[in-house]
């Protein structure tokens, strides 16, 4: 994938790990999960406010609400949170059952929601309306960086501001994908299959949420994310046919795994252009010494 | 957030410019036409699955090839891309050679941030419309951006960010950040949308297309009293963004400096605007505290306003909050009314219209402001552009999902 490893750098950029959640769910259980949840000391979600959503934007939302819930008391404000959220091809079914309606029954037929709830902003969206959350949304990626992107894109969010524009305290970060694509019939409805095939025909749709806090020392949980950044250019792209899909759901469920255990250091992510992504703990320091130099076979050391 | 020593915040440069568009395809075709209040609406060939039997919409009618030397794709490669892909390689392409970045920009971190709010979706719907059957059965590849990146051999971060109508402005907000934090020597930033007819039949569902049917020229009408929905368009913008101090260094020409930022969400419903302007007024604010200017300084705000009837008036709203009692005496005007309305490619597109306002020393008018709205009330310039200093402008866009998104552009020192 790479043609080369970086050298490390020192800390471009860091910030704490306030919370976490990871939620999965089959296909087949999703239609249950848009009716909204009800947990104690979480908000509520309007009524239907899940009605519409894309898959992916259920999934992610209930990463969000179950990272809430799992934050100790008190929970601090996310009014000036923003929200960045890396889904994976999202919005395929809508876009599917559209597109046959369109050809069967005309534009009158395609859906008003496909363009608000099914598209690449749609679950950032989504999260800062429901939540409440006042600092910018944005959705990043859709492809199989996903994980680069969506880390990277909330990093360089919480690094922008200025002494006369003071940055956001904080995002929520989501991301999300399937473990396959699920197979979808001509009518764009998900096609049905052997029980035993269950992960072609009823596969996961997975969603990590983060809260990422601008100053790390006020996160509580003592995880760090800290970003190395190349000084020049050493990074040569290639192409890769890998399945972009299920190596984003893999690389979600490495990432929440290694939130979830604590190792420190155990958890690694080298983006395309060479910026490496760390979770640890500690506070980084300024210009930190950089670490030793690494290959891709800690990319997902956990 | 931590700690990192950084320089300064350093002033960042537009140092190219490439656009595809409706009302031109270059800097100087687009300034011209918006100062001489041309629209680019017209009535488009509905095609077969079209929700009306007729249509208004400010198409592109020729995509631009790159120029040589920048880019490795021939005429026919170029034209063998879907229309999406031309449509973002060819602004790419032609920012990069605007800015004098030769065979040598592969040993700088150049980044790349498009605002492409609806890319699978517009890859799905071209190819099932031309035969296939991707959106039933995908092959997994890599996003736009990431192709592109390895196209023009940029070397530095590549991210697609969507922020549906205001993607393009976070994607040029985003590339500022990079050059600030000192991640990027210079980063190409921007975005674009294409036309297709899920698009324009979903919206014209969601009620926000304008109805019209008489005259497309007539049909996009910020803030007058009779407007009844935006227009559609296609195209967008890309820019390349250098710190000033690089840019000098190597002689680059500048059109201006990205001054300031502002981004806020409204967080109060998915589609409809908000009616409390308290949100999109605090992004205006950050934009103009982030370029250090004040609200008397501003000359002129090239506005979101596309047309909607609950849109315009909760903008003008947001601007009189943030202007204060300076609103009064400052030009505003929406290019939409002429360009129609470029969704995922809308912001940078008005940046260019912003550049254009510093360029050529007037504001682009509003076109078909027969009746300003009494719920708009705004020094507006209807019709005709307006000669005057232009030094400092702010320029506005707004999305689904309650995004505000405020840029301040400044002349070049």
């Amino acid at each position: 994938m790479h043609a080369s490893i970086p050298k490390a750098e020192a800390v471009s950029a860091a910030c704490g790990v306030a919370g976490h959640a990871l939620v999965e769910a089959r296909l087949s259980e999703i239609p249950v999960l848009r009716d909204p949840p009800a947990t104690p000391g979480v908000p509520t979600l309007p009524a239907r406010f899940l009605r519409h959503c894309d898959e992916q934007t259920i999934v992610g939302m209930r990463a969000v609400l179950a990272a809430i819930a799992a934050h100790p008391e008190p929970r601090p404000s996310f009014t000036d949170y923003g929200v960045v959220a890396a889904p994976c091809q999202a919005g395929r079914i809508a876009t599917a059952q559209s597109l046959a309606m369109l050809r069967t029954a005309g534009g009158v037929a395609v859906s008003p929601h496909i363009v608000p709830q099914c598209s690449l902003h749609s679950l950032a969206g989504a999260v800062s309306v429901a939540l409440g959350m006042h600092g910018p949304n944005v959705g990043t990626s859709g492809g199989r960086q996903a994980v680069s992107e969506g880390l990277f894109t909330a990093l360089s969010l919480l690094t922008a501001g200025s002494a006369t524009a003071p940055s956001i305290p904080g995002v929520w970060l989501v991301l999300s994908g399937w473990t396959a694509e699920p197979a979808l019939d001509m009518d764009g409805k998900p096609a049905r299959g052997p029980a035993a095939d269950s992960a072609a025909f009823d596969p996961v749709c997975r969603a990590v949420a983060v809260a990422l806090t601008a100053a790390p020392e006020a996160a509580g949980t003592g995880r760090r994310l800290r970003l190395r950044m190349p000084t020049a250019v050493r990074i040569a792209r290639q192409d890769d046919d890998a399945d972009g899909s299920a190596g984003a759901a893999d690389e979600i469920l490495a990432f929440a795994r290694a939130l979830a255990a604590g190792d420190d250091g155990s958890w690694s992510h080298l983006c395309p252009w060479g910026a490496d992504i760390q979770l640890g703990s500690g506070v980084a320091a300024a210009g930190a010494a950089p670490a030793a130099p690494r290959g891709q076979s800690l990319r997902e050391a956990a | 957030m931590i700690v990192v020593p950084q320089p300064a915040r350093e002033s960042v440069a537009i140092t190219g410019i490439g656009a595809v568009s409706p009302v031109g395809n270059s800097f100087r075709d687009i300034a011209d036409s918006l100062l001489a209040g041309r629209t680019g609406v017209r009535s488009i060939d509905p095609g077969a699955f079209a929700r009306e039997s007729h249509q208004f919409a400010a198409t592109v009618e020729q995509i631009p090839a790159p120029p040589p030397g920048v880019c490795p794709l021939d005429a026919q490669g170029f034209a063998d891309l879907t229309r999406l892909e031309r449509m973002c390689v060819s602004p790419v392409a032609h920012a990069i050679a605007d800015a004098g970045f030769g065979p040598q920009r592969g040993r700088l971190r150049i980044g790349l941030v498009l605002g492409l709010g609806a890319e699978h979706l517009k890859t799905w719907e071209l190819d099932f419309l031309a035969g296939g059957t991707q959106v039933f059965t995908p092959r997994p590849a890599d996003t736009l951006v990431q192709r592109v990146a390895r196209l023009m051999q940029l070397q530095g971060p590549a991210v697609t960010v969507a922020a549906a109508c205001a993607s393009s402005g976070y994607a040029m907000a985003l590339g500022r950040t990079w050059l600030q934090a000192g991640w990027v020597d210079a980063c190409v930033v921007g975005g674009c949308d294409v036309l297709s007819p899920t698009a324009l039949a979903a919206f014209y569902n969601l009620r926000a297309l304008s109805r019209r049917s008489d005259d497309p020229a007539k049909a996009s009408r910020p803030f007058d009293r009779d407007r009844d929905g935006f227009v559609m368009g296609e195209g967008g913008a890309c820019f390349v963004l250098e710190r000033l101090s690089a840019a000098s260094d190597r002689g680059a020409r500048v059109y201006g400096e990205l001054a300031g930022v502002g981004m806020s969400s409204d967080a109060i419903h998915m589609v409809t605007p908000c009616s409390d302007s308290t949100q999109a007024a605090r992004a205006i604010a950050q934009a103009l505290a982030d370029a250090r200017v004040t609200a008397a300084e501003i000359d002129y705000v090239n506005a979101h306003a596309a047309g909607t009837p609950v849109g315009d008036a909760a903008e003008a709203g947001a601007i009189r909050l943030a202007l204060g009692r300076a609103a009064d005496g400052v030009p505003v005007s929406s290019t939409k009314s002429m360009s129609g309305h470029l969704i995922s490619g809308a912001a940078a597109f008005e940046a260019v219209a912003c550049l254009a306002a510093i360029d050529r020393q007037a504001v682009p008018p509003t076109l078909n402001l027969d009746h300003p709205d009494p719920e708009c009330q705004l020094d507006h310039v209807p019709h005709v552009a307006r000669c005057r200093p232009v030094r400092v402008v702010a320029s506005n866009s707004f999305g689904f999902g309650g995004a505000n998104l405020c840029l301040v552009i400044r002349a070049a020192a």
